[in-house]
C-alpha cells in the first residue's frame, strides 16, 4: 500500500471513529425517550364516580404524578370527558380530537363533541360524524376503586 | 507624519488580515446584472441575521421549563424595556422570513434558477426551506401558550400518524410519555442550537454556491442555455460586458439590499403598528380552548379541514415526502434549455396557481366555515322580524339545544350547517318535525328524538319557520 493511500485510510478512519465515540452515544441519549417504551399500566384517579351524574357527560381533570426520578415530570393536569350512559357503565373520552389533536368541546345542547380546528364532529359515544377525523374519539380504560374513578393514561396512545 | 503612519497599519491591517483577497474575490469580482428581484436572497439573508440576533437576546431571558417558560415570555414582553421589540421582530422576521423564502423558491421555479450549473444550489436551497418552515413551528411552541401547546399536539398527532416509528417520534419529542418537564428544553435546543448552527452552515454554502456559479444572468435569461459550459461562457460574457455586467459591491449590493431594505421596514412598522406575536392564556390542556395556527400555515391548515377521512393519513404524511421529491428532482424532471420568466408559461401557469390556491385556501381558513361550536347566546332576530312570545321561546331554545352551536340564523353564527333563515324551507311542518327529531343517517346532525318536549319542538319550529316566512315575505 502506497503511504499516501494508508494515511488517507488512516485520516478518514481516525474521523469515523471520532464521530462514533461521540455522535452515538449522544444520538442514543437523544433519542432515549424512544427507547424506553410505555409499558403497563399507569392508574390515575378522575374523581369520585358519584359526581358523575347517570347519563350525562361532564368535564374532569386527570392529575398527573412524576412515577419516579427515572421519568419526566408530566404537565400536571389533563382534561377528559367522562360519560355516563348507565348507572353500571363509565366511559372517559380523551380531549383530543383524532384527526390533529386540537381539544374538542362537549356540548351539553346538541350532545355533541365539536373539535375548534378543522370541524371534526363527534357523537356523545365518541363515534365521528363529521369532518377529517378517521376514528372515534379515545377512550381511556377505567376502573372504579373505593368510589373513585380511575383511568390507565397508557391505555390511550401519547398523543390523545 | 501622523497619516503615513496610519496608512501603514491599515496596510498591515488589511494585510494580516486578508481582507485584500476577501475585497479581490468578493467585492471587486464582475458579476452579471441582475434585477430587483434578485434582492429576495439578500432580503432573506438579513432576516436570518435579524433572527440569529434578536433570538440570541431573547435567550438571555428566556426560561425552557414547563414553570418558566410563559412567565419569562410575559416579562420579556410586558416588563423588560423593549423587550416586546425584540420579540416582535423576532416575530414578525419569521413570519416573513416563510413568505420570502416561498417567493424566492417560485422566482427560481419562474427562472428555471435550479438548471445547470446550479443544481448543488438548489438541492441546498431545498433543504433550507425545510429546516426553515420546521422551525418556523417549533419557534411558536416556545411561547407555552395555548397556541403553542396545541400547535405541538398538532405535530404530535402527524408524527403519530407515521408507520411503524410514529410512536418512537412522538415519545422523542415529548421526551417522555407525556407532554412533560423534557418537552420544552428539547425543543428549546433545537430552536435555538441545532437548527441554527444547521443554518449557519447551509447558508454559508448556499451563499458560497451563488458566488461561484452566479445568478440567472441577462443572457441567460434571454436565449436557450443547452449545456453548464455554455451557461458558463455566456455568464462571463454578461459579467465582463459594460451593459450586461457590473461590479459586485457596491453596484448589485445596493440594488439587492434594497429589497432587503423595504422588507426590513415592513418588519419594523408591523412590529411597531401590530406588536409582537399575541400571548394567549398559558399552556394547559384543561381549559377550553379554540387554538389556531400562526398566520403563515391557515393555508396548509385549510387544506386539512377539507380532507375526507380516508385520505388524512395519507396527506398528513404523503405531502410532505411528495415535495421534497419533487423539489429534489425538479432539475432532473426539467431538461428544457429555456430560462427566464418570458420562456417559460408552465412555470408561470405552475406558480401562479399555486399562489392563487394558497391565498384562497387561507382566506377560507379565515372563515373556518366548517367549524361548528357551541355558544352560550341564542342567534339576534334578524333586522325586521317581530317575534311572537312562543317564537321568542323558541329562539331561547335553539340556543339551549345547541342548534345555533352549528346552524347560523341570518348569517349570525357558525356556517357549518344551512342558514335556517336564508333557506326558503321545502320542509313542510310534519317533515320539519320528523327531521329534527329523526336527522337522515347521512346527515351530522344528533336525533332529539326523546330529549325535546313535544312543546319546545314546537316552539323551536315556530322559531325558524317565523324568521323563514318574514323573510322571505
Amino acid at each position: 500500500m502506497e503511504r499516501r493511500t494508508l494515511l488517507t485510510l488512516v485520516v478518514h478512519g481516525g474521523s469515523v471513529l471520532v464521530g462514533v465515540v461521540v455522535g452515538l452515544p449522544a444520538l442514543i441519549a437523544g433519542v432515549f425517550p424512544a427507547l424506553r417504551r410505555r409499558r403497563g399500566e399507569s392508574w390515575r384517579p378522575v374523581g369520585q364516580l358519584s359526581q358523575f351524574p347517570v347519563g350525562q357527560t361532564q368535564a374532569a381533570v386527570i392529575e398527573h404524578e412524576q412515577a419516579d426520578e427515572s421519568e419526566p415530570r408530566p404537565l400536571a393536569r389533563q382534561g377528559v370527558y367522562v360519560w355516563r350512559p348507565t348507572d353500571e357503565e363509565v366511559v372517559v373520552f380523551s380531549r383530543s380530537c383524532t384527526d390533529l389533536g386540537c381539544p374538542v368541546i362537549w356540548d351539553a345542547g346538541s350532545q355533541c363533541f365539536y373539535c375548534p380546528c378543522h370541524g371534526g364532529i363527534f357523537a356523545r359515544d365518541g363515534q365521528r360524524m363529521a369532518g377529517p377525523p378517521d376514528r372515534e374519539l379515545h377512550r381511556y380504560v377505567n376502573r372504579v376503586r373505593e368510589g373513585v374513578l380511575e383511568v390507565d393514561v397508557y391505555s390511550v396512545p401519547p398523543i390523545a | 507624519m501622523p497619516s503615513k503612519r496610519m496608512k501603514a497599519i491599515a496596510d498591515w491591517a488589511l494585510d494580516r488580515f486578508a481582507v485584500k483577497q476577501i475585497e479581490k474575490s468578493l467585492m471587486d469580482r464582475r458579476v452579471a446584472k441582475g434585477t430587483w428581484y434578485h434582492g429576495d436572497g439578500a432580503a432573506l439573508f438579513l432576516l436570518f441575521n435579524l433572527l440569529l440576533i434578536t433570538g440570541a437576546f431573547l435567550a438571555l431571558s428566556y426560561t425552557p421549563s414547563l414553570e418558566g417558560a410563559y412567565p419569562s415570555v410575559r416579562y420579556i414582553t410586558d416588563h423588560q424595556t423593549l423587550g416586546w421589540f425584540v420579540r416582535g421582530l423576532h416575530y414578525w422576521s419569521a413570519g416573513l422570513m416563510v413568505v420570502m423564502l416561498v417567493f424566492h423558491l417560485f422566482r427560481q421555479i419562474l427562472l428555471g434558477g435550479y438548471k445547470s450549473p446550479r443544481e448543488g444550489t438548489w438541492l441546498i436551497g431545498v433543504l433550507l426551506f425545510f429546516v426553515v418552515i420546521a422551525t418556523s413551528l417549533l419557534g411558536y411552541v416556545l411561547r407555552w401558550d395555548e397556541r403553542a401547546i396545541y400547535g405541538l399536539r398538532v405535530a404530535l398527532n402527524l408524527m403519530y400518524r407515521v408507520p411503524v416509528i410514529g410512536e418512537s417520534l412522538v415519545l422523542v419529542v415529548q421526551g417522555g410519555p407525556h407532554i412533560g418537564s423534557q418537552t420544552l428544553p428539547r425543543i428549546y435546543a433545537v430552536h435555538v442550537i441545532f437548527v441554527p448552527l444547521l443554518l449557519l452552515a447551509l447558508v454559508g454554502y448556499h451563499m458560497y454556491l451563488v458566488v461561484v456559479h452566479g445568478i440567472t444572468g441577462p443572457t441567460e435569461r434571454t436565449r436557450p442555455v443547452a449545456s453548464s459550459e455554455e451557461q458558463r461562457r455566456l455568464y462571463k460574457a454578461d459579467a465582463m460586458s459594460e451593459e450586461r455586467g457590473e461590479i459586485f459591491f457596491p453596484y448589485t449590493a445596493a440594488k439587492s439590499g434594497a429589497m432587503a431594505g423595504v422588507v426590513f421596514l415592513v418588519v419594523v412598522v408591523l412590529t411597531l403598528v401590530l406588536g409582537p406575536g399575541r400571548l394567549y392564556p398559558e399552556a394547559n390542556l384543561v381549559e377550553p380552548s379554540y387554538p389556531m395556527e400562526e398566520w403563515w400555515w391557515s393555508w396548509y391548515s385549510a387544506l386539512a379541514a377539507l380532507l375526507p377521512p380516508w385520505l388524512a393519513t395519507t396527506f398528513y404524511i404523503g405531502f410532505p415526502i411528495v415535495l421534497f421529491l419533487l423539489l429534489v428532482s425538479l432539475p432532473f424532471l426539467d431538461r428544457s434549455p429555456r430560462r427566464g420568466l418570458r420562456n417559460r408559461p408552465v412555470a408561470v401557469a405552475l406558480v401562479s396557481l399555486c399562489v392563487i390556491v394558497i391565498l384562497s385556501l387561507s382566506s377560507l381558513r379565515a372563515r373556518s366555515p366548517w367549524t361548528a361550536y357551541p355558544r352560550a347566546e341564542p342567534p339576534p332576530v334578524p333586522d325586521g322580524v317581530v317575534l311572537s312570545p312562543q317564537a321568542e321561546q323558541g329562539r331561547q331554545l335553539f340556543a339551549q339545544y345547541g342548534c345555533n352551536s352549528c346552524h347560523p340564523i341570518d348569517g349570525h353564527g357558525p356556517q357549518f350547517a344551512p342558514d335556517l333563515a336564508a333557506s326558503r324551507s321545502i320542509l313542510s311542518h310534519a317533515e320539519f318535525r320528523r327531521y329534527i327529531l329523526n336527522p337522515p343517517e347521512d346527515i351530522a346532525m344528533p336525533p332529539y328524538e326523546g330529549r325535546l318536549t313535544d312543546d319546545e319542538l314546537e316552539r323551536i319550529i315556530d322559531f325558524v319557520m317565523h324568521v323563514q316566512i318574514t323573510r322571505h315575505r
